[in-house]
């Protein structure tokens, strides 16, 4: 039974990884339907850097066109910079987090590669990203019905945290398989480090949704308070609890 | 007190060392880059290894006492793998705690990054020693290691806490 499915497993990794066949597209194809076959060719090691170029580019191309969607709500040249700086938030963290679970799961004895870690953490984000592109009618839906600011807030916040969460899967089901000493351990590790890192590079980079009427949309904004701090404040304003008398509202010209 | 007698890492045994050993240097050094100071960057390996010599002898003795104790030659080798180990996982660690404290305005995020850091790798340092000690197969043998550990990682914990917020205040 395992063995037929391996065969069909190989028959469908050797067909999508042909010369011939397009890459990417079939790798992102394999990516949706088939995730048990990129698991299974990250495990044994090959085609690794031809995956990884190719989650690479997912991830690039998704969160740009998601970014763009989040700058929309604004427009101007707000879709510009969020389309520019949502794939480094997430290539950055990735590439910060990543080696955090080889390193901890080989502290614990696992074999841990790191290239097929960060292979196998970029396809888990890359799975991620295409969910997001996928709720962008979601957002466009959001912006067309001039949806509140701090509601859209939150809606953004629930299509992340459900394409987190079904990434997270990816890599707990994959780590999983290899049964190796710790590899709890090294999940929870990774994710603590995903969370934290995460956090602060999109913290540093925001902002990415933007009120309409706001009078500047900066490329980043200054470095300031912290970002448990925002959220707090984020959940108060979504209440009706300001900490302001006003947001800021454009010059009037005479 | 059986031991496991396996492959410690998928790394060589002295590349794991010279990450336990430049580890702590490193991170002293994201410590010392936000205090303006050199300080932590001799403390931080000293506090580590110094520490981790003192109350090694302790576990030991203590085990040796409750009838537990692996030959010397065995338990040696146990924490050369639990220091590799931490060494290992610092490594992994290192670039996010300096992400982390190098992109806040707040000194006290660099002193959370780093012991965090730190203390990460400790904790996954002695679940390694335990587990090539193999403390778990009698109840003595884990009150004993439960208690060294807390030990060792209170003592290392407050000198280290002492030097960030010294340094950096």
């Amino acid at each position: 039974m395992n063995a037929a499915i391996d065969a069909r497993i190989d028959a469908r990794i050797d067909a999508t990884f042909e010369p011939s066949a397009q890459p990417a597209l079939g790798v992102i194809d394999l990516l949706l339907r088939d995730r048990a076959a990129i698991l299974a060719r990250i495990r044994a090691g090959t085609g690794v850097p031809a995956l990884l170029r190719a989650m690479i580019g997912t991830i690039a191309v998704t969160m740009t066109i998601v970014g763009a969607a989040l700058g929309s709500y604004r427009g101007g040249i707000q879709i510009a910079y969020a389309a520019i700086k949502l794939p480094l938030v997430l290539l950055g963290t990735a590439a910060l987090s990543a080696p955090a679970l080889s390193a901890i799961g080989a502290a614990l004895g696992r074999r841990s590669r790191l290239a097929a870690d960060i292979t196998l953490v970029m396809a888990a984000l890359a799975f991620g990203s295409l969910l997001l592109v996928a709720c962008t009618p979601l957002i466009m839906l959001g912006r067309e019905m001039d949806l509140e600011y701090h509601r859209m807030i939150l809606a953004t916040v629930v299509m992340f945290s459900i394409a987190g969460v079904a990434a997270l899967r990816v890599i707990w089901r994959a780590v999983a398989l290899e049964a190796a000493p710790g590899w709890r351990t090294a999940i929870a590790g990774m994710c603590a480090v995903f969370a934290l890192v995460g956090g602060q590079l999109s913290w540093a980079l925001r902002p990415y949704l933007v009120r309409p009427r706001a009078p500047e949309a900066p490329f980043v904004r200054a470095v300031e308070g912290s970002l448990f701090d925002s959220i707090s404040d984020e959940l108060d304003s979504a209440r009706g609890i300001y900490t302001r008398d006003s947001a800021p509202l454009p010059d009037v010209r005479q | 007190m059986t031991v496991a007698l396996e492959a410690p890492f998928p790394v060589p045994s002295r590349l794991a060392m010279m990450m336990a050993a430049l580890g702590p240097i490193a991170i002293g050094g994201i410590l010392a880059t936000r205090a303006g100071a050199l300080t932590p960057i001799v403390a931080a390996p000293a506090i580590v290894f110094g520490v981790v010599a003192a109350t090694a002898p302790a576990l030991y003795i203590a085990t040796a006492a409750a009838g537990h104790a692996p030959r010397l030659s065995v338990a040696a080798r146990a924490f050369g793998v639990a220091l590799g180990a931490f060494g290992i996982a610092l490594a992994g660690l290192i670039l996010p705690a300096a992400f982390l404290a190098m992109s806040s305005v707040s000194a006290m995020t660099t002193i959370v990054a780093t012991t965090g850091a730190l203390a990460g790798a400790a904790h996954l340092g002695l679940r390694r020693l335990a587990r090539e000690l193999d403390v778990g197969a009698t109840v003595v043998g884990v009150l004993v290691f439960v208690t060294w550990s807390v030990a060792t990682a209170g003592i290392a914990g407050r000198l280290w806490w002492d030097l960030a917020v010294e340094v950096v205040s």
